[in-house]
């Protein structure tokens, strides 16, 4: 399914940034969806939900979609909480 | 911690947990790799001397028929090459193979589709054996996706038109039900048409739905084992390779080349 290899992916993406940002937690992270892009929303997030816990970084993080138009997925807003080098 | 909201107030904090608080406002597309690789993808296909078509359908629309047929009208004046895409199994790259072309299987081995790093390996082993049979390059390279209706659809491949089959006994709603595989096609191709007096196919329904969704589509009719309707397609495809070698010799590093 690859709602769950997108989902994967952006979990990469994340614990990449906290690595970057010197953060512990990402806390929330906003995700745009396109309407056209056939992604089932319901499946990204479920598949996200499943996966976070396999990373320190993302084990809590909240994932909030909106929809959008046009055919694309696209990463916005992050909200980490950094350690003491952050 | 909270768990269901996020919120990071631990009884010892201190106040101090807001101060660790970053954001960061990224703007960046998850499917930008896919999309880049599918860039680099077209890339070398034109490097190849062809224009790519991603054929997009359900399973048993009649996609491999269909190329077989293709193959048997053009092969002598066009280099044809084939990507087969399939969960499992070489059975289509072997009835492609019977017709005495380049063709590359890729199995995903469950995924639902292909996509752009899975048709940049198949590319590699198609060149090779293009070279390996004496040819110098191709003019058409169709890549056959995977049977799937719904997935294909997000995934560039680095194909320079897009096709969407849907054959007679599959019904003429398809269109409506499957929005985003419509809007994003260059071609429609209603397949299987010598079935028609035998189903509840409405030809106007495909056509109008899918026209909605898509006002720029084109839309052929053709049964490609009896041969109805298979001399627009073939046109079709000429006209699309034409454009192809226009489009390189006008290219400004053709000067160069």
């Amino acid at each position: 399914m690859h709602e769950l290899s997108l989902a994967q992916g952006l979990l990469e993406q994340l614990d990449e940034l906290a690595r970057r940002h010197h953060a512990d937690q990402i806390l929330r992270v906003e995700v745009a969806i396109g309407r056209e892009a056939g992604i089932v929303t319901d499946s990204f997030v479920f598949g996200f939900n499943a996966i976070k816990k396999t990373l320190p970084s993302t084990r809590t993080t909240i994932l909030a979609v909106t929809a959008t138009g046009g055919r694309d997925l696209v990463l916005g807003r992050v909200e980490m909480e950094c350690d003491d080098h952050g | 911690m909270c768990d269901s909201c996020g919120c990071h107030i631990r009884e010892d904090d201190g106040g101090s947990g807001q101060d660790r608080r970053k954001i960061v406002d990224l703007h960046k597309s998850l499917l930008a790799a896919n999309r880049e690789q599918a860039m680099e993808n077209r890339h070398h296909i034109e490097a190849m001397g062809a224009v790519a078509l991603n054929l997009i359908s359900s399973p048993g629309s009649g996609k491999t028929t269909l190329l077989e047929q293709t193959i048997g009208r053009l092969a002598d004046r066009l280099r044809i090459g084939v990507i087969e895409g399939d969960i499992e199994t070489e059975r289509d790259a072997d009835r492609i193979r019977k017709k005495g072309i380049p063709v590359v299987q890729l199995t995903t081995g469950g995924a639902c589709h292909l996509d752009a790093p899975l048709v940049h390996r198949g590319l590699h082993d198609l060149e090779e054996q293009a070279r390996r049979a004496g040819m110098d390059g191709l003019d058409l390279l169709f890549i056959e996706n995977v049977g799937n209706l719904v997935c294909p659809a997000t995934f560039d491949l680095g194909e320079h038109a897009r096709v969407v089959l849907v054959s007679v006994p599959e019904g003429s709603d398809k269109p409506a039900k499957y929005p985003a595989t419509f809007a994003w096609a260059h071609l429609f191709v209603i397949s299987k048409t010598d079935l028609l007096p035998h189903f509840d196919f409405s030809i106007a329904e495909a056509r109008r739905e899918a026209l909605a969704l898509n006002p720029d589509l084109r839309i052929l009719e053709l049964a490609a084992t009896t041969g109805t309707g298979m001399a627009a397609w073939t046109a079709f495809l000429e006209e699309l390779v034409a454009a192809g070698q226009c489009r390189r010799n006008s290219s400004p590093l053709s000067a160069t080349t």
